[in-house]
């Protein structure tokens, strides 16, 4: 009978694995895949491209701009040309006429403004972008001549026109009463692809636009697989279940599965060029860090070298300015502090901080304690910031690591209740006039860190006439004195340029990166036969 | 007994039960230190100013005492409108009733097979104590209770998908799919189960009927078959909690298996602080609970005549 029991126990666990062995022969090492699988954390959800609730790479997939960003400047996309008044105040858009919307619906003037105005009613909400609040309003010259008229000039206008949103455009038959800030009635736009299908929180699938005026794309399909464990992603890319995973700062694949599979060698892995800025707020407020002596000499106190490439494994660069020269108008000499502890603590000293017996530093009674928060999801600044805990601990000071939920963080951001905290810069093509223009607001944590300076009244003043500055030496003058200016307050502890990464298997040809971080170029990828 | 008189009984002590389960599932969520106006601003990337957070607080209701927030919140919930997802704006009702389906299968799923499994390990014990297949089946039980969830997810993906390529990855496709998510969820529940089927059919074992049965020279199997219909009865308040129980573990096992269900979007309301939603989930679950129970209760009664007695008197 005992027998017969554990036979029974084992034909039961085999009978389950036969009984649901059914394993689609969807494997992505299928000779010629009809379509490209990609994995992402995250639902494609709402992709409407006038809000922010979808993912931005869904986005770029079925709506374009006016005008794209890309490494050699503005170029043409919906529109083929444009004239900008000498007042800097008026854009005369020269629309192509080539263009139609995946519905079949015209794109012309009038669906240009009906986006414009549908955009525009919803100005709140996209109340970061300064170019909402500078658009007086616009017109339609002729069927494929549109016009728009700005209150004050303002420099990044093309820039902010071909961000990834909300500056997108949409079939007007898909705008509800002409509106799109409750929601749109389809997703008809003039990009490469169309959704075909979506099962929330499952994927979606994208298929080839047959209204796309310009070269379409060699894949039939994408289908966007939603995982939302990195494990579970790197063990279907191993699986072959899927073609590519594509992503920054461990949002997809983990660093160490990123490393392990680059090692592996069985798949493609590729690292973008310095994408955007990673660093430390240093409080301006705070009790310890108020003073520009101590920001300065924790700048000293950091080994980014080793983070890199201890942490990251060299996939991100150190940085030693918080923008790189990279970016336009940062190319700014500036005296660079790098990992000099006995410099650190000599500024320290100089500032009234002297060592005590138990190698903690005091003034007035006070230790040098701090906190550094960050966030509890992100695995990568825990360990960064457990190396700068050893760091800071050797020219004696204690900094205390905490690990909060992303809205708990985001919370003390607005509140400026820490002393450190992790902060990023937006990234091309927002670095860095949009980057600049959000430390005006005081929801944002660059925002709460730097109001303890003297010069923040100055810093918001020249950020505001930048922007509007017409004149392009005198704009890089400006953006020079800054930079200059918040190095010396060093308010940022720059850290690394973070770049984005991607794997896909060997027989995916044609995986490139974007400008911007958050758009995947499907439309360039192809499946090579006899790989 | 009738089933009238048991609901009779027993619901007056459900409705302060819900009643109570409705308030801590506004009150724990007002507890957050994050401003739902804010949070609800900020997921829509709105910039918080002063102003639109005024705004936000008056039209989400904000702006009311915490009292008759409750009431007009419970006022909507009866009414079966849970509220608005703040990520989103789609209504709660919707997203539960669109995530409530392959929860639902997946832990009926578990529960079957944690009951066969758990039937299965214990028999040997009950039936040879300590021999071989016994041992065997101990270690089993002792490794399956501990083995977290994630890991024991990520162990069988490696092995029966990545490896063996038996199932798929992840996803909602098909029996296939649905298998190893399944697993993952029954095991770790299982080794509790069988221990309490094992400790009743030995307790039952020992009953004088069991003796009557054998002197009657009834086959072994038939026995069996008694001994396990009079142990069922002991475990199954334990055995009709295990749905609502496997329902909402099923967080970890969704998230791995890329499961589209409410443990996954409880999840990211809980990231995102879609507080409707979270209110939503606690008051779904605690209800789920709370019903459960109760119909753990009345099957008890109505199969026990005994607890028939008890509860007329």
């Amino acid at each position: 009978m005992t027998r017969h029991v554990f036979a029974t126990l084992t034909l039961f666990f085999t009978l389950i694995a036969l009984a649901a062995c059914r394993n689609d022969a969807t494997s992505a090492d299928a000779a010629s895949p009809q379509e490209l699988r990609y994995a992402a954390t995250k639902d494609i959800r709402d992709i409407n491209p006038h809000l922010y609730t979808g993912e931005m790479a869904a986005q770029a997939m079925l709506f374009e701009p006016l005008v794209s960003n890309t490494p050699e400047g503005i170029r043409p996309c919906l529109a083929e040309s444009w004239d900008i008044s000498d007042d800097g105040r008026i854009y005369t858009f020269h629309l192509r006429r080539d263009v139609r919307f995946s519905d079949g619906e015209a794109f012309n003037a009038a669906a240009v403004k009906q986006n414009m105005d549908a955009i525009l009613a919803n100005r709140q909400r996209h109340a970061w972008m300064d170019l909402i609040r500078k658009i007086e309003r616009d017109e339609i010259v002729d069927e494929f001549t549109y016009r728009l008229y700005l209150r004050t000039p303002y420099y990044p206008t093309l820039i902010e026109l071909g961000a990834l949103r909300p500056f997108r455009f949409i079939s007007p038959r898909c705008l509800v009463n002409g509106q799109s800030k409750d929601g749109v009635r389809g997703y008809a736009g003039t990009g490469p692809w169309l959704l075909t299908e979506h099962k929330e929180r499952q994927y979606a699938l994208f298929t080839v636009n047959p209204l796309y005026r310009g070269e379409k794309p060699r894949i039939p399909a994408v289908r966007w697989i939603v995982m939302p464990d990195h494990q579970s992603i790197a063990l279907a890319l191993q699986k072959g279940d899927i073609h590519l995973v594509f992503g920054s700062d461990g949002d997809m694949l983990q660093q160490e599965t990123f490393e392990a599979l680059r090692r592996a060698g069985k798949h493609i892995t590729l690292l973008s060029p310095p994408i955007a800025s990673r660093a430390l707020l240093l409080n301006s407020r705070q009790p310890f860090t108020k003073e520009r002596g101590v920001r300065q000499a924790l700048q000293y106190a950091v080994n980014r070298r080793a983070i890199v490439e201890g942490i990251l494994d060299a996939t991100e660069s150190p940085a030693l300015t918080l923008m790189a020269s990279t970016v336009p108008y940062c190319n700014v000499p500036l005296e660079t502090r790098d990992y000099d502890p006995a410099r650190a603590a000599a500024l320290l000293d100089a500032a009234g901080w002297p060592a005590g017996p138990d190698g903690l530093r005091r003034k007035d009674g006070r230790a040098a304690r701090i906190r550094l928060y960050y966030n509890a999801d992100n695995a990568q600044e825990r360990s960064i910031s457990e190396y700068i805990q050893a760091d800071f601990k050797k020219i004696g000071v204690d900094l205390r690591i905490i690990g909060e939920e992303t809205q708990a963080f985001r919370d003390r951001q607005r509140s400026g209740d820490f002393e450190v905290q992790y902060a990023r810069s937006w990234g091309a093509p927002y670095d860095p006039q949009s980057y600049l223009s959000s430390w005006r607001i005081p929801a944002h944590g660059d925002y709460q860190a730097q109001a303890g300076l003297d010069c923040k009244p100055w810093l918001d003043q020249t950020v505001t006439a930048i922007m509007a500055e017409t004149d392009e030496a005198r704009r890089r003058a400006m953006y020079a004195e800054v930079l200059s200016r918040m190095h010396e307050e060093a308010v940022y502890l720059p850290l690394s340029y973070s770049r984005t990464r991607a794997v896909h298997v060997k027989h995916l040809h044609g995986v490139s990166f974007d400008m911007s971080q958050y758009v995947i170029p499907f439309e360039k990828m192809f499946f090579a036969t006899g790989d | 007994m009738t089933l009238r008189t048991i609901l009779l009984h027993r619901l007056p002590g459900i409705i302060p039960l819900l009643f109570l389960t409705s308030v801590l599932s506004f009150g724990l969520v007002q507890l957050s230190p994050s401003d739902p106006a804010e949070v609800a601003l900020r997921l829509n990337d709105i910039t918080p100013t002063p102003e639109v957070i005024a705004e936000t607080r008056a039209r989400l209701g904000l702006d009311q005492p915490l009292p008759i927030r409750y009431f007009r919140w419970l006022d909507a919930v009866l009414h079966g409108d849970l509220g608005t997802s703040y990520v989103n704006g789609k209504a709660v009702t919707a997203e539960l009733r669109q995530a409530l389906p392959p929860t639902a299968m997946l832990a009926a799923t578990a529960a079957v097979i944690m009951l066969a499994g758990s039937l299965l390990t214990a028999l040997p014990g009950v039936l040879r104590p300590g021999s071989r297949t016994d041992r065997l089946a101990r270690l089993f039980l002792f490794l399956a209770s501990a083995m977290p969830s994630f890991w024991l997810g990520l162990l069988l993906l490696q092995v029966l998908a990545v490896t063996l390529d038996l199932f798929p990855i992840g996803g909602m496709d098909g029996p296939a799919s649905l298998a190893l998510p399944a697993l993952t969820l029954a095991l770790p529940h299982m080794p509790a189960y069988a221990r309490l089927l094992r400790a009743a059919m030995l307790r039952t074992a020992r009953e004088n009927f069991v003796l009557h049965d054998r002197a009657r020279g009834l086959t072994p199997r038939t026995v069996m078959k008694h001994i396990f219909r009079n142990s069922l009865q002991s475990c199954l308040t334990a055995l009709g909690m295990s749905l609502p129980r496997l329902m909402a573990g099923a967080f970890v096992v969704e998230n791995i298996f890329a499961w589209p269900g409410l443990g996954r979007l409880c999840v990211t309301a809980i990231f995102n602080r879609d507080f409707p939603v979270i209110q939503a989930y606690v008051l779904l679950m605690a209800g789920m609970f709370v019903v459960c129970n109760l119909c753990v209760d009345i099957c008890a009664t109505l199969l026990d005549p005994r607890r028939r007695e008890e509860a007329a008197q």
